[in-house]
């Protein structure tokens, strides 16, 4: 507000002697112009900002007039009074740029409210410290959120705390570590509020602790995952479920897919860098028959061959999945082929990761024999395996035939280098092909840069 | 150009994929290791759990050992076999806990190894992720490079591209623009030239044209001038030969619509005629009979009013002598009523008034009794009666003889006027008898010739054919049968003719007094021998004057001849006066004076009935008192 602003009021007020007056001071004054003076409405529109939090008014203004209040409300007004009111726009960006520096709108669907309440309700998730932290903290604000937010990102779940307890009596810390329980934070009581979450990812750890490391910090327990799943099985929107890096036996594994059976919507599955073995990896087959999982991650496991067996015989019957990794797993041959049996009736995978599952030119075999029948196969990359020569010479013979795979990877795998180049060869024809088939799908042009590795 | 376009993407998809790999490979790498690792460690922990129980079944087998000497021991009295045993034991026991040392030792130290190697192992990964980043960064560097290389590439090709064409273009442009403007001045030249010649052109053309133009436009004008006088001319002549045509087209029609008119009205005049010729014809016939039944009624008629005249001759003695009885009587009454109120009159006047009276002189009767003998001679009345009769019949039968041939009609004609004459020469001269028939027989052929207009159409037409002596009798019967003259007047009117002849030619006034016959007679005699009887022209004023007096003369002697009046005429305008006198015997003022009388007689009668009344009043009263003397007595006397 300038200060020139109530003088044309007084003027007005008083008689034509004191607009001479005013006239006079005005023409002295060479900073004085009409533009300075606010109009009415610029005047309401500053109140109702200044009262916003008692009078929130802004669904019967102007978009104009709302683009001003965007603009200038203050980012620190409770969610209370702005979640529901204020839609996506210039306010959410104000406030997601006050409270964190990189702001990366795009991989919120280029939704300022939504990365603003996401992120918003993880810090608080992150930093809930169960026994301490009012479960109520986090009910707050499922009403303001609800709607909006599409993805959890949680990378650290606090255990209860117990330094108190161990710094008060060394005795006592045995029966407490019985006693008390580690539990973190217990999902069911917010999963199925948020009715629009697709997205979960969850990672039972502590980040930064430092020299209080524990094995137990970075696990779940078993009521934890009991916890987790029924708050899952509740959750009827959850398209991707991602649970890695979080000491994931086979026990918690059955107990996780024993709920997620039949689920309406989960399309894709991440249990990378789990502890998973075979029993787990049996469950994950039950669950392949019993779902429409698209994709399914399960690198860096514990898998072997039955587990390996178990998953094939349930991707020689699903016709959902296009994707599976098995990376780091220990399937060996045996697993190897079992997999490359499945695969002759199966024609909806498109990606297969078998890297570092120490099989050999058994599998290789089998594989090519995969290769040369099945034609949605796309991608497989078989690095990290001793397949040996003939390995080599059976994917090189099994590529030289007209095959769909547009990506195949067999660095570190003992093949003869004249096979692999002559196979990138056969690999970048078929991607150019694909390109130029892509290209006559649809029209116009096709930006060069798409196809990632 | 085409080949370098299709070569950018593969060349870039090249270039990703050489440069992803470095990146990737450091991930496999680190997969093989790990999985290496991962072996590795299977291995170590086989060998290790092969140690452990290699290591337990030899600590197994060595606390056996111990717990067989801690048995044997106790077999063991002597102490020193129990101290040997006990040290045996601790040896064993040391030995053990030596073994069990040493494994602990070594798993320390594998450990040891194992922290080390994890720290190693971080370590590399860190230099690898490092590495990994490193390589990242220059594979987006190397990618944003190739990216802006090609781009550059790219723009400089186009760019190239551009100016060149753009070079072309505009040499191209200028050689074009060059030559559209050489043309362009070349054709501005000429058509300056052009336009210098075109306007020296206009001019003279201008000039010539403007000569030409108002040449041609006095002698237009004039021409125009011409044709329009001439124009008005025709449209005078036209005019003027409408308005004959249209007069005679008028013309024309009207003689059509007369003649067809005549036509029409011909043809119905002639229908006309014809019925009224077939008419004429019956009703010839009609009136030949109806004549015949006519005379006989007429001469029964005749008879009948012979004998109403007889009669009438009679009654009209009768009437004569009872007004005479009638007369006398009244007379005498009226006298005696006369001398009556005389009387009374004396008497009213004596007695009543008292005045002396005297009597009044009684008017003379003007009737004196005729002597009976006084008769009319029927004699001219019965000569007139024959004398009508005769012309009558003369008359009949010349309209008789008129429907028939023309001979026998002048025979009979003849024959009439023969008879005539014969009625007429009874106190007449017979010598100027013939004369005056000659003249009379000129002035009625005159007559007939001056009043044919007269006659009626039809009878002059029939008459045509007849001989001249014949239309004339007839014409002189109709035209005096039209004028109402009977024939007997036609010597009289022949006579007047003459005379007026003669007053015409102012004939002296002593003339005048001779007797109208005579002269006439003389004078048509003297007349004749001039062979000019009367002016013809003189003939209708004549006419018309005679007829005047004719009438006159018939309205007067009329009734003289059709009733028989009383031989002496009574004087009855002193009748009148007589009987007003005798009526007026008793003058008005006598009247009034009785008048006065009487009203006070009637005064006295009143008082006289008056009185009368009263007397048998009086005669009562009297009586009563006689009586009521008489009971008064009778009372007095009893």
């Amino acid at each position: 507000m300038t200060s020139k602003s109530p003088c044309p009021p007084e003027s007005n007020l008083r008689g034509p002697d004191a607009c001479r007056n005013m006239r006079r001071i005005i023409a002295e004054d060479p900073l004085w112009s009409l533009a300075i003076v606010p109009s009415l409405s610029d005047l309401c529109l500053q109140s109702i900002v200044g009262h916003f939090e008692g009078n929130p008014i802004f669904e019967q203004l102007t978009p104009v007039q709302k683009d001003f209040i965007q603009e200038s409300l203050s980012p620190s007004l409770p969610l209370s009074v702005t979640a529901n009111l204020i839609g996506d726009g210039v306010y959410w960006r104000r406030c997601c740029e006050q409270r964190w520096d990189l702001c990366d709108v795009s991989n919120y669907g280029h939704s300022w409210k939504r990365m603003f309440l996401e992120r918003r309700l993880q810090g608080i998730i992150e930093l809930f410290m169960p026994d301490v932290t009012d479960p109520k903290t986090v009910l707050e604000m499922v009403p303001h959120c609800r709607n909006h937010v599409k993805r959890l990102d949680i990378s650290q779940l606090l255990p209860p705390l117990k330094e108190e307890v161990e710094y008060g009596s060394e005795l006592t810390i045995d029966n407490e570590y019985d006693g008390v329980s580690m539990d973190h934070f217990d999902f069911g009581i917010l999963l199925d509020k948020l009715t629009g979450l697709e997205e979960l990812h969850l990672v039972y750890r502590v980040q930064q602790c430092g020299l209080n490391f524990e094995w137990k910090m970075f696990e779940m327990t078993a009521r934890d995952c009991e916890s987790l799943a029924k708050a899952l099985k509740s959750c009827k929107t959850l398209k991707l479920l991602r649970l890695h890096q979080s000491h994931i036996e086979d026990i918690k594994c059955r107990m996780l897919v024993k709920h997620l059976l039949d689920h309406p919507s989960l399309r894709e599955l991440d249990f990378s860098h789990n502890l998973i073995g075979d029993r787990g990896a049996r469950a994950i087959g039950k669950l392949l028959t019993r779902s429409k999982l698209k994709t399914l991650n399960l690198c860096d496991n514990n898998i072997t061959d039955p587990g390996a067996k178990a998953i094939a015989h349930a991707l020689s019957k699903n016709s959902t999945l296009l994707s599976l990794n098995l990376r780091l797993n220990r399937l060996r041959d045996e697993g190897g082929q079992a997999l490359g049996e499945a695969l002759l009736s199966n024609n909806t995978l498109r990606h297969l990761h078998l890297g570092g599952n120490e099989v050999t030119g058994p599998t290789a075999i089998a594989l090519s024999k995969v290769l040369v029948q099945n034609s949605t196969l796309k991608s497989i990359n078989l690095s990290c395996n001793n397949l040996g020569e003939d390995g080599g010479k059976a994917l090189e013979e099994a590529m030289s035939h007209k095959t769909s795979i547009t990506e195949c990877d067999l660095r570190l795998t003992e093949v003869d280098e004249q096979i692999v180049s002559f196979i990138n060869q056969m690999v970048w024809a078929n991607q150019s092909l694909e390109r130029k088939q892509q290209a006559q799908d649809k029209k116009p042009s096709v930006d060069p840069s798409s196809p990632s590795s | 150009m085409g080949g370098e376009q299709e070569e950018v993407p593969h060349r870039i998809s090249s270039l990703q994929r050489y440069l992803t790999t470095p990146v990737t490979n450091i991930q496999t790498a680190a997969d093989a290791r790990e999985s290496m690792r991962r072996k590795e460690l299977e291995q170590a922990r086989k060998v290790r759990l092969e140690w452990l129980e290699n290591d337990v079944r030899s600590s197994q087998e060595k606390f056996e050992e111990i717990t067989k000497g801690w048995s044997m021991a106790k077999d063991k009295v002597t102490p020193r076999e129990l101290q040997e045993a006990l040290s045996g034991q601790q040896q064993l026991c040391a030995l053990l806990v030596e073994n069990k040392k040493k494994l602990i030792n070594d798993l320390q130290q594998e450990l040891k190894v194992g922290d080390d190697r994890y720290v190693k192992d971080l370590r590399k990964q860190v230099e690898e992720l490092d590495l990994m980043m490193e390589r990242m960064e220059d594979q987006v560097k190397t990618l944003t490079k190739a990216y802006r290389e090609e781009l550059a590439q790219l723009e400089r090709v186009y760019q190239q591209e551009n100016k060149v064409l753009l070079i072309t273009d505009k040499k191209e442009r200028h050689q074009l623009l060059k030559k559209l403007w050489d043309e362009e001045l070349e054709r501005l030249a000429q058509r300056k030239k052009k336009v210098e010649e075109y306007e020296a052109k206009i001019h003279s053309l201008m000039l010539e044209t403007i000569d030409k133009q108002s040449v041609i436009k006095t002698e237009e004008t004039s021409n125009f001038q011409v044709l329009e006088r001439e124009q008005q001319q025709m449209q005078g002549t036209n005019m003027i030969m409408r308005l004959k045509q249209i007069k005679e087209r008028d013309d024309v029609e009207t003689h059509k619509f007369n003649l067809a008119n005549m036509k029409s009205r011909i043809i119905s005049l002639q229908a006309e005629k014809k019925n009224l010729v077939t008419n004429y014809m019956s009703q010839v016939k009609q009136f030949r009979t109806k004549s015949r039944h006519l005379s006989k009624d007429h001469k029964r008629n005749i008879q009948q009013y012979e004998r109403i005249q007889k009669t009438k001759k009679h009654f009209a003695v009768a009437d004569a002598r009872r007004f005479d009885e009638m007369w006398l009587t009244l007379e005498e009454e009226v006298r005696q009523l006369v001398e009556r109120a005389l009387v009374i009159d004396q008497r009213i006047c004596e007695r009543h008034l008292g005045l002396a009276w005297e009597r009044p002189a009684l008017p003379s009767s003007p009737f004196q009794p005729k002597k009976p003998a006084r008769t009319p001679d029927p004699q001219p009345v019965s000569q007139l009666i024959h004398t009508e009769q005769s012309s009558q019949c003369s008359q009949g039968t010349t309209t008789d003889a008129s429907g028939g041939p023309g001979s026998q009609a002048e025979g009979v004609d003849a024959d009439a006027c023969g008879e005539q004459t014969a009625a007429q020469s009874e106190s007449d001269a017979w010598e100027s008898e013939e004369a005056r028939l000659s003249t009379e027989m000129k002035v009625m052929e005159l007559l007939c010739d001056e009043t044919g207009f007269l006659m009626e159409d039809q009878l002059l037409k029939m008459l045509a054919p007849l001989e001249k002596q014949g239309p004339t009798s007839v014409k002189l019967g109709s035209l005096l049968s039209s004028l109402g003259v009977e024939e007997e007047d036609l010597p009289k009117l022949a006579d007047f003719l003459l005379t007026y002849q003669q007053q015409q030619t102012k004939v002296s006034s002593a003339a005048e007094r001779v007797s109208i016959r005579t002269s006439t007679f003389d004078q048509a005699a003297a007349v004749e021998t001039n062979s000019d009887l009367i002016h013809p022209n003189h003939v209708l004023p004549a006419l018309k004057s005679f007829l005047k007096q004719h009438m006159k003369s018939r309205e007067s002697s009329g009734p003289q001849q059709s009733s028989v009046p009383p031989t002496e005429a009574r004087d009855s305008s002193t009748d009148g006066a007589y009987w007003e006198r005798m009526g007026n015997v008793i003058p008005e003022e006598k009247v009034k004076l009785w008048e006065a009388a009487r009203n006070l007689l009637e005064q006295h009668l009143e008082v006289l009935q008056e009185i009368s009344e009263l007397v048998p009043e009086t005669d009562r009263l009297e009586q009563q008192n006689a009586e009521l003397r008489m009971l008064l007595q009778q009372s007095l006397n009893q």
